[in-house]
């Protein structure tokens, strides 16, 4: 069955004070994934 | 000194081009050859599709900032590649002809030492019957221009149904071997916002056509990612966005032919079907450039340069699905036969999908086609020039620098909607792009804390500023290369 995005999932994905902080926390993790390095896989233990 | 000769000014042709400038001596020569005259943020050609930006707001005239950064460029297009020269050049070179105003037609031998082919792919529009960008009310956003037109075209629609036309809008995938859903699942999402704030929205009725199993596939099988304190399959995560927002989907799908408002698909039960449009997005599949390649005796080598894409250190050994490994998947992006020639971003040729290889009972491939889009490009365009560079100052062939999709993480902040109070964004981040099923058994392949996925305003926040970070950068502006790809 599908889920559903409830009321109070709504009022936080759009409250712009709680997005702010969700904004900063989102901009370190991505830039942490990104540029958390890349390599090659064809030697052991990558 | 050395030469080396960028094919596109795209993604991966512009960041190899301004990292090989940085970081190479004044004597060594970059230049650039491209057709296109602008340089373009294409992730924000889905804002000018719906009228929230210009084509102005996300390109750029590459002209004049090569000329003060002191890299060659030459708006040319290539039509051969010459890797051992001929019988009157000793140098390898590539072919090409001018489309620049002041030279159109003109044609020149552009010798290099080092050459990155980074002319992303061929919108191969002509793969399927009828599909034509601004004609049968079927539309692209794959270029500003596209999105001017779908603009252009959706808006006239809105007129109509703020006089009462009930309408269908259909969004996806063109092809049964498209990819690139990203910007289509995008643009659907845009697309019903801007209904909803031109308050239209009960007079359309959306529908997402994918050649995807599933939603959420993206070209990348899928993925379970975390998503606050739940753990769900991406294909729960767009049904319930979907859902959330009224828009019915068909899946299996690969679209054949596109007549006057009708796209007709075969689905992956082998039924033909049609389905009817006022206004559609449909995304082209991608192809190579028909590039053909010549040895020193003018003799046809294209096979050792091509296949379809560019032939680079992948394992292209034909496998069925169950014995590809992550190992297939280039490293350095070089070609095996001509150790000077790269082709990073979505030039090269991959080994296979990601995605299961999926058919109708009539024997019709109907699954997506591997995304190497954005982040990935602009990685493996690095790398190779670090590469290039590294083998320049030592003077001896340096591969120090590798990127395997498999090794690399990704992440897609798609736009769910723009404003900056009543925006949304739906940010999912993989690692690693190609799932690695012996490394990551129980989570599908990916690593569950580098994958998760978030919807909300922060994702259009992250969208917008990164909209301004990465023109920042591609302008070249104090300090751009602090900024990753």
């Amino acid at each position: 069955m599908t889920r559903r995005i409830s009321n109070f999932k709504r009022f936080v994905m759009m409250n712009p004070i709680i997005q702010f902080f969700k904004f900063i926390f989102l901009s370190i993790k991505v830039l942490l994934i990104v540029a958390g390095g890349h390599g090659g896989t064809r030697e052991t233990g990558y | 000194m050395s030469k080396i000769v960028i094919l596109g000014a795209g993604i991966s042709g512009h960041v190899a081009a301004s990292h090989l400038r940085r970081k190479l001596d004044k004597i060594h020569e970059v230049v650039v050859v491209s057709p296109n005259s602008n340089y373009q943020w294409i992730p924000s050609n889905i804002w000018v599709g719906v009228g929230r930006m210009k084509s102005k707001d996300i390109l750029f005239p590459l002209a004049p900032l090569y000329k003060k950064k002191g890299i060659g460029f030459k708006q040319a297009k290539v039509t051969s590649f010459f890797p051992e020269g001929d019988s009157e050049t000793e140098k390898p070179f590539v072919m090409a002809e001018y489309v620049s105003e002041e030279k159109r037609g003109e044609t020149e031998k552009i010798t290099y030492d080092y050459l990155i082919n980074a002319t992303g792919p061929k919108l191969n529009f002509e793969a399927t019957e009828g599909l034509n960008p601004g004609t049968n009310k079927a539309y692209s956003v794959c270029t500003y221009t596209h999105a001017d037109h779908a603009w252009q075209g959706l808006s006239a629609l809105i007129e109509e149904m703020k006089r009462g036309k009930e309408a269908r809008i259909v969004i996806g995938t063109g092809h049964a071997k498209a990819t690139c859903q990203g910007a289509a699942f995008e643009y659907i999402l845009n697309v019903e916002q801007e209904l909803r704030r031109q308050k239209v929205r009960d007079k359309a009725k959306i529908t997402w056509i994918s050649n995807e199993y599933q939603l959420g596939d993206f070209g990348m099988d899928g993925m379970l990612l975390s998503y606050g304190s739940n753990i769900m399959k991406s294909h729960e995560m767009v049904e319930m966005v979907f859902e959330d927002r009224g828009i019915e989907w068909i899946l299996g799908s690969g679209v054949n032919k596109i007549e006057d408002g009708i796209a007709h698909y075969e689905n992956l039960d082998g039924e033909h079907k049609n389905i009817e449009f006022d206004f559609a997005m449909l995304i082209p599949s991608f192809s190579g450039h028909g590039f053909k390649a010549f040895d020193k005796s003018n003799q046809d080598i294209t096979e050792k340069l091509f296949k379809g894409f560019m032939l680079v250190d992948s394992d292209y050994t034909p496998k069925p699905y169950e014995e590809w490994t992550v190992q297939d998947w280039p490293e350095t992006y070089q070609n095996p036969n001509y150790k000077n020639i790269f082709a990073p971003g979505i030039a090269f040729a991959p080994p296979h999908s990601i995605s299961k290889p999926r058919k109708s009972p009539n024997g019709t491939e109907i699954f997506p086609a591997p995304p190497r889009t954005g982040m990935p490009s602009g990685i493996t365009a690095k790398l190779v020039a670090d590469n290039i560079i590294d083998s320049i100052k030592q003077q001896k062939e340096s591969l120090d620098h590798k990127g395997s999709m498999g090794n690399m993480g990704a992440a897609c902040i798609a736009s769910a909607g723009f404003g900056m109070t009543k925006g949304s964004g739906i940010s999912i981040t993989t690692f690693p792009i190609v799932p690695d099923y012996k490394k990551y058994p129980d989570t599908m392949g990916r690593k569950l804390g580098k994958t998760f996925g978030e919807i909300g305003l922060a994702g259009h926040w992250l969208k917008l500023a990164l909209h301004y970070a990465f023109i920042y950068k591609a302008k070249m502006r104090p300090f751009w290369y602090l900024i990753p790809e």
